[in-house]
């Protein structure tokens, strides 16, 4: 066999059995080189596609659900945050009420001078409704924040919820000053009648009046929310 | 010799040169090389009969080649492609073993 014959017909197997080889080569590589899908049928593949599809289409199910679920909690949150706000306000609304916050706003500042010592608490109780009567806010007298269960007592040295205060006596008034004004300045109001005790009054209305002082809240004891 | 030599050549042009198939073609090289080598074995065990005709071998080359390919095609276009093939590659499996079997007896004696 040796030196090789250049026949015809030794030259055409060559060439035959080249391309077998190199037909061998290309698919022995792509086989192993190639994906697992690189040899699937038609068929075979199909089906992967319509497993793959499936596939999808329960995940974007899933995606839908999930996304829901976000939306509502979203929802939710934006929902008790608004409750939250709400409950502040409320919460700041009421301590102003209640003397538990500072409160700061126009209103009036009215200063009784007492040089005769005539001014006992029923004048003031006086002062205090019709300031209440004209619409005010949040009521201080001497440092003292008046509140719903204020009580004022003594007829020369008056306390007001035990706190002795004696003239001169400073209200700090927040509300409406032209309502609260003439409610003092009626005739055989609280000016007069506190006028003709020698008392002086002056009422100076105030863009800006501060009530600071406070009082702690006090958790009843025997009152008992009915709702 | 020369024919293997050309065997040799075509695997090494296939890994170096590394071309890639029409993606059309590939679902038959499979088929067609296992036909070739059924050619091949054949035309080995005739030589070894002493009865090799190289116009023969290439006929039978080539009608291997093509029928094994027409084979593929019909069972795709069919819908049993997968079977067919299968088919096909028993029957030419079974061929090389006879004509490996042939090609032992001449060169072991056995």
């Amino acid at each position: 066999m040796w030196p090789p014959r250049f026949s015809r017909a030794q030259v055409i197997v060559a060439v035959l059995l080249f391309v077998l080889g190199l037909g061998l080569a290309i698919q022995v590589r792509s086989t192993s080189e190639g994906g697992p899908l690189r040899g699937a049928r038609q068929e075979d593949l199909v089906r992967i596609l319509d497993e793959l599809d499936d596939r999808t289409a329960r995940l974007q199910d899933e995606k839908q659900r999930l996304e829901g679920q976000r939306r509502e909690l979203e929802n939710s949150s934006d929902q008790a945050e608004e409750a939250r706000r709400q409950t502040k306000q409320k919460e700041r609304e009421l301590g102003v009420l209640a003397g538990t916050v500072g409160a700061e706003g126009p209103g009036i500042r009215i200063t009784i001078q007492d040089p005769s010592r005539a001014v006992d608490a029923d004048m003031l109780l006086d002062a205090i409704q019709e300031l209440r009567a004209a619409g005010a806010e949040a009521i201080e007298i001497n440092d003292v924040r008046i509140v719903a269960s204020t009580y004022l007592e003594g007829s020369r040295k008056v306390r007001i919820d035990g706190h002795p205060v004696s003239a001169p006596y400073r209200f700090s008034v927040i509300g409406e000053a032209k309502d609260l004004e003439p409610a003092l300045n009626i005739p055989g109001g609280v000016v007069q009648t506190l006028e003709r005790e020698q008392a002086t009054v002056r009422v100076t209305p105030s863009e800006k009046i501060t009530v600071d002082a406070l009082r702690s809240a006090k958790q009843p004891d025997y009152a008992q929310s009915s709702e | 010799m020369i024919a293997v030599i050309g065997l040799v050549l075509g695997v090494l042009a296939g890994l170096v040169v590394q071309p890639v198939l029409p993606s059309l073609m590939e679902p038959y090289l499979p088929i067609a090389v296992v036909a070739a080598l059924d050619a091949v074995f054949g035309g080995l065990r005739a030589m070894l009969d002493g009865i090799f005709n190289d116009k023969v071998f290439v006929v039978s080359f080539l009608s291997n080649v093509v029928v094994a390919a027409l084979i593929v095609f019909l069972g795709d276009k069919l819908g049993v492609g997968s079977q067919l093939s299968t088919g096909v590659v028993v029957v030419l499996g079974i061929r090389i073993f006879s004509n490996a079997a042939a090609i032992r007896r001449h060169v072991f004696r056995a």
